[in-house]
């Protein structure tokens, strides 16, 4: 396998198998896998046999739950939230669970067209013969239709309202009319479909309300707490390290809790003890990031250091994550570094790290 | 003979319908329920039309209302449906628990004997739960004895053999320590009744006890042997309904039932089997009030949303949690805020229960009616204004009352400013919410009366305030509650304080009030003059140490500083005695000179020493101009004009004296310090009103004012009427609030 990244389904094929053998619970038609069995699969846990399934979504059990009781129901699953809160990953998840195939997927753009959701066109096929099944283009959705699949729409509100539009017959009434040949495409039980949409962004396009109504809607939160935020950077650069085959060694504790604190700490406007104000910078400082920002440490130190992740590694990374707005992020990078971090202690390298590259 | 023990959750909804199903059926000739004896005779309300849930019974030690338990109920709590039927079927109903005089007695020892709190430990139910792989015992019961309900009698028999097996295993409760004697109370009169002529006793207990009740016959002699040891009480204990809100009863800890959520359980409780789909449509319908567009579709899809919910966490019912989880994803577009607006109508409610008048009541409570009875008052919801002319008495009467009430902490009445003038006249504004009773009542124990409630409120605050500025506001506020002894203890307070307090800015805080008191106050009855010689000490020490209580403030505690001098001026001015007016004049021409002093103050020292000609005009001229030279600190310049104008632009329009002044300085500047003064002076000018700064601009252009003083009045045709319809905003703009 030469993948850079492999889907949810090959990566956690084992766990999936594991889960559908002792899966004792009743399966939804063309389910893999019971309701809450996917939600173990999700949020991880041991199995009677002692088979052990890692956590993918870390945080509040109850979203989940709702998420995949809402695909239980008729209602379409709409994942919401700030970029950098799992949503996609939740998403792909919920659907290798579930099918066992989380590629039917859509982009959503600016520039995605009812063509790319509903069905286009082979145009030779169709001067050649006139209009016929075999002349139609699948998609995702059409192909999620026919076999039962759940289907992912990705960045929901960057797609053109009136297209975004078109999804509303085949939610409510599960299927997608082909004037062209006099037919339609109708949903096989276990259709369904999950989108995801970023609440930070400006200029996109609202849902309208006749398609708000046939999404049930899961905000997914910011980490609630430090330990919870650690625990998912901790395991996300895991895998990574893996995937991404780096010759280092995986950072330590306090290197990661650093980097967690640094951030939440930011994005919550106030030190950990609740003592200090500060000023939050303009981008959405993520645990995505966080993540990121470790990654790009760890391949820094594998091949430009000894392996060993170090501050310096770390600092490029941080500021390149934390100042997206070169004047007015850089004032509240710089009173952070010289309020907060320069007054700890124990962070003195990365002190001296980040003072270096400004 | 036949004794029935049905074990229950206080304020349960299961267990409320199990137990009204089961007394149908077993029809009792006596009903017992947990509770001390005390309440039995209150009981007997339950049924009677003007009690509404929820209610609780009050019982207090007669001699000290301070000493106090409350036993709240709802419509929904096993005990009142209990009393209920026993009421409505004319059989008596007594508690049985361990009397409240006896109870507070053990408090008070435990409290003597180690103050710190009983370690917890674990609820009895929290074993099994963990077992059956619940999140808490709560959640066990709820699921297991609060659901189902087709044959209660195998109900019951299952509740008493869950907790015989927990008992028999040795699962500890935190509360055994005090439940051996209360159990031993529960049987020894159960004993009594079955003495009595009684056959078929029904007893309403908390599970935890039911077990313990069974065995009566071979437990007298050592139940008596426990209860010998009780402390002896001679507390004469009264109870009494008084109403309860369900905010109250959700409260978990003080006087609360720990029900977090009420208005579903009451929701429940009125609810047939559809209860899910029913309160679904209710939140829909509050949602739409608030202008959310919420349709029937919704109301389906968070329906079968919440089911879908349930049955992946493997229950047989739909709880709250799933209707809320499936209200916020579907109604609520995962917005959180939404759904708190919910809670608090829905989930909690806004229920408040009613009382019958013929009830004995809380004696504060029972003043508090005299009081509005004998002064005319009516309690009602809607805003009500009273114009109050203190010359006659009832009037007289209602603002002491309003007044006192004010210390009391109740709300009703709020003061606005008098429309007429003249000291005599005092406007109110009242409006009444139900949960000021329930305050009113909390505060029972402060006292019987009004009078003495308010009265001990002011006693607490002054032993435990250090701050003469409080004990002076204190001071204002008993006089017109003629609270005199409050007066007195607060007098001799203030004295103890002045002596060691050497606080220049609480004294200074103070001593307006203590002044306006001194002057105006109402002395019928207390002896102020000792006030006099007060304000004679603290002006003294003020002035002593004025100079170096200025010195060295940063900007905020300067600007604070400013207005406090300027306030203590206005008061030092209404005080009318000349020896302490010179003194504050020269304390105030020492600071001028001070050079650690933030310009704000000394620009404000110095107008206020103009203004009250303790300076001359030459001399002030000159100190502009120091002050405003341009090798000053541009921000030290702008602070000194600041103070010299008190913040106020108004007075460079009418005070031509003050304008000369300002505009000869500014005149008297070349070309180029006067560019470089101009955004110094901007800074000060872009404080003043918008208006003002207009009207400054076009004084300007008229140069130098020759107009002196511009104090004609125009003397015909004045209607003092009129005129004094302003007076109260001139008040509030020269800065004399009342």
């Amino acid at each position: 396998m030469n993948a850079l990244r492999e889907h949810a389904e090959q990566q956690f094929q084992e766990e999936l198998f594991e889960l559908a053998k002792q899966d004792s619970g009743s399966k939804p038609t063309n389910w893999n896998l019971s309701p809450a069995s996917v939600v173990k699969y999700l949020m991880g846990g041991k199995l009677s046999n002692g088979f052990e399934i890692t956590p993918k979504y870390i945080g509040n059990q109850r979203l989940m739950e709702i998420a995949v009781a809402t695909l239980t129901t008729d209602r379409a699953l709409l994942l919401y939230g700030i970029p950098g809160t799992a949503k996609s990953w939740v998403s792909e998840h919920l659907a290798a669970a579930i099918t066992g195939d989380s590629t039917l997927l859509i982009q959503g753009t600016a520039g995605t067209s009812e063509e790319s959701i509903r069905y286009g066109w082979n145009y030779a096929r169709l001067l050649a013969e006139g209009p016929s099944a075999e002349a139609m283009v699948s998609t995702p959705v059409m192909n999620a239709m026919q076999n039962g699949k759940i289907v992912r729409i990705e960045e929901l509100t960057r797609i053109s309202a009136d297209v975004q539009d078109t999804l509303i017959t085949i939610l409510s009434e599960k299927t997608m009319p082909v004037p062209e040949l006099n037919m339609e495409v109708q949903a096989v039980k276990g259709f369904n479909v999950i989108a995801t949409a970023n609440n930070r962004d400006k200029g996109v396009n609202e849902l309208s309300s006749a398609l708000k109504r046939r999404f049930n809607t899961v905000i997914l939160p910011v980490p609630a707490t430090q330990e919870e935020e650690v625990k998912i950077v901790q395991t996300r650069v895991e895998s990574s390290l893996k995937t991404l085959e780096l010759p280092a060694s995986m950072p330590t504790l306090q290197d990661i809790q650093r980097i967690v604190r640094i951030f939440r700490e930011l994005r919550n406007g106030v030190t950990e003890d609740g003592r200090t104000k500060i000023k939050s910078p303009s981008s959405t400082v993520s645990t995505a990031e966080a993540i990121s920002v470790v990654n790009n440490g760890l391949a820094l130190a594998a091949h430009f250091g000894n392996g060993k992740l170090n501050a310096h590694d770390l600092a490029s990374g941080l500021i390149g994550a934390i100042v997206k707005d070169p004047v007015q992020d850089a004032i509240v990078w710089k009173e952070y570094l010289e309020n907060i971090v320069k007054t700890r202690e124990e962070w003195r390298d990365i002190y001296r790290a980040c003072k270096e590259l400004n | 003979m036949a004794i029935h023990i049905l074990g229950i959750r206080h304020h349960g909804v299961g267990s409320a319908k199990n137990v009204a199903d089961r007394l149908a059926l077993i029809k009792p000739d006596i009903i017992l329920v947990e509770g001390p004896p005390e309440i039995s005779e209150m009981l007997l309300a339950i049924g009677h039309a003007n009690l509404v849930p929820p209610a609780a019974i009050m019982c207090y030690n007669t001699d000290n209302p301070k000493e106090s338990v409350f036993y709240p109920f709802a419509e929904y709590s096993p005990e009142w449906v209990a009393a209920q039927y026993a009421n409505k079927h004319g059989i008596p109903v007594k508690a049985i628990d361990l009397p409240v005089s006896i109870s507070l007695a053990q408090k008070r020892e435990a409290e003597e004997a180690n103050p710190e709190e009983a370690p917890v430990s674990k609820d009895p139910l929290g074993y099994l739960a963990d077992i059956a792989g619940f999140g808490s015992g709560e959640e066990w019961w709820e699921y297991h004895f609060e659901q189902q309900k087709e044959n209660t009698a195998e109900h019951f028999e299952a509740v008493m053999h869950v907790m015989e097996s927990l008992r028999a295993e040795g699962v500890e409760s935190s509360l055994d320590k005090e439940n051996v004697p209360r159990e031993a109370y529960m049987r020894t009169l159960i004993r009594q009744c079955q003495n009595e002529i009684y056959t078929n006793i029904a007893v309403i207990c908390g599970a935890w006890h039911a077990p313990a009740l069974l065995n009566l016959d071979g437990t007298a002699k050592s139940d008596a042997k426990i209860l010998k040891v009780l402390p002896k009480s001679k507390v004469k204990v009264t109870a009494t309904w008084i109403p309860w809100t369900n905010s109250r009863l959700s409260m978990s800890s003080g006087y609360g039932a720990g029900i977090y959520s009420p208005g579903w359980y009451e929701h429940q409780w009125h609810a047939k089997d559809d209860a899910e789909i029913t309160w679904l449509t209710k939140v829909a319908t509050a949602l739409r009030d608030k202008q959310i567009d919420i349709s029937t579709a919704h109301v389906i899809e968070a329906f079968v949303l919440s089911r879908s919910l349930s049955s992946l966490r493997n229950k047989y019912y739909v709880s709250l949690e799933e209707l809320n989880e499936a209200t916020l994803s579907v109604m609520c577009m995962g917005d959180g805020i939404l759904l708190e607006l919910i809670k608090k109508e829905l989930i909690i409610g806004s229920k408040l229960g009613r009382v019958p008048e013929e009830l004995p009541k809380v004696p504060l409570q029972e003043d508090f009616e005299q009081n509005l009875k004998s002064l005319r008052l009516k309690l009602t919801a809607e805003q009500k204004q009273y114009d109050l002319d203190l010359r006659k008495e009832i009037d007289l009467g209602r603002s002491i009352l309003f007044f006192r009430l004010e210390v009391l902490g109740i709300p009703w009445a709020r003061r606005t400013v008098s429309r007429s003038k003249g000291t005599f006249k005092e406007s109110w504004f009242t409006e009444w919410s139900p949960d000021m009773m329930i305050e009113l009542i909390d505060k029972a124990f402060l006292g019987n009366t009004i009078e003495s409630a308010s009265q001990s409120v002011i006693l607490g605050r002054c032993a435990q305030t250090q701050s003469i500025a409080e004990v002076s506001e204190l001071i204002q506020k008993c006089i017109p509650a003629e609270l005199f002894e409050g007066i007195d203890a607060l007098l001799d307070r203030i004295v103890e304080l002045s002596t060691v307090s050497s606080d220049i800015i609480d004294l200074m805080n103070a001593l307006p009030a203590l002044i306006e008191v001194s002057r105006y106050g109402n002395v019928r009855k207390s002896d102020l003059s000792i006030l006099e010689t007060i304000v004679k000490q603290l002006l003294v020490k003020v002035y002593i140490g004025l100079n170096n209580a200025c010195y060295g403030l940063d900007e905020d505690n300067s600007t604070s500083m400013f207005s406090l001098i300027t306030k203590l001026n206005n008061a030092i001015r209404l005080y009318d005695d000349t020896e302490y007016l010179q003194q504050w004049h020269e304390t105030l021409h020492k600071m001028v000179d001070n050079t650690g002093v933030h310009p704000i103050i000394l620009g404000c020292v110095c107008r206020l020493l103009l203004d009250s000609q303790q300076m001359d005009e030459q001399e002030v001229d000159k100190r502009i101009a120091f002050a405003l030279s341009v090798s000053n600190d541009p921000y030290q310049v702008a602070s000194w004009l600041e103070g010299f104008l008190k913040g106020n632009g108004m007075i460079l329009i009418y005070d031509n004296r003050l304008w000369n002044l300002i505009y000869s300085w500014v005149s008297s500047l070349s070309k180029e310090i006067f560019m470089e003064l101009l955004p110094l002076l901007r800074r000060t000018f872009s404080k003043f009103e918008f208006g003002e700064r207009r009207q400054i601009g076009e004084k300007a252009k008229k140069g130098l004012a020759t107009e002196r003083h511009s104090t004609a009045t125009a003397a015909q045709n004045f209607n003092e009427e009129r005129a004094a319809l302003i007076l109260p905003i001139i008040k509030e703009l020269a800065g004399f609030n009342s």
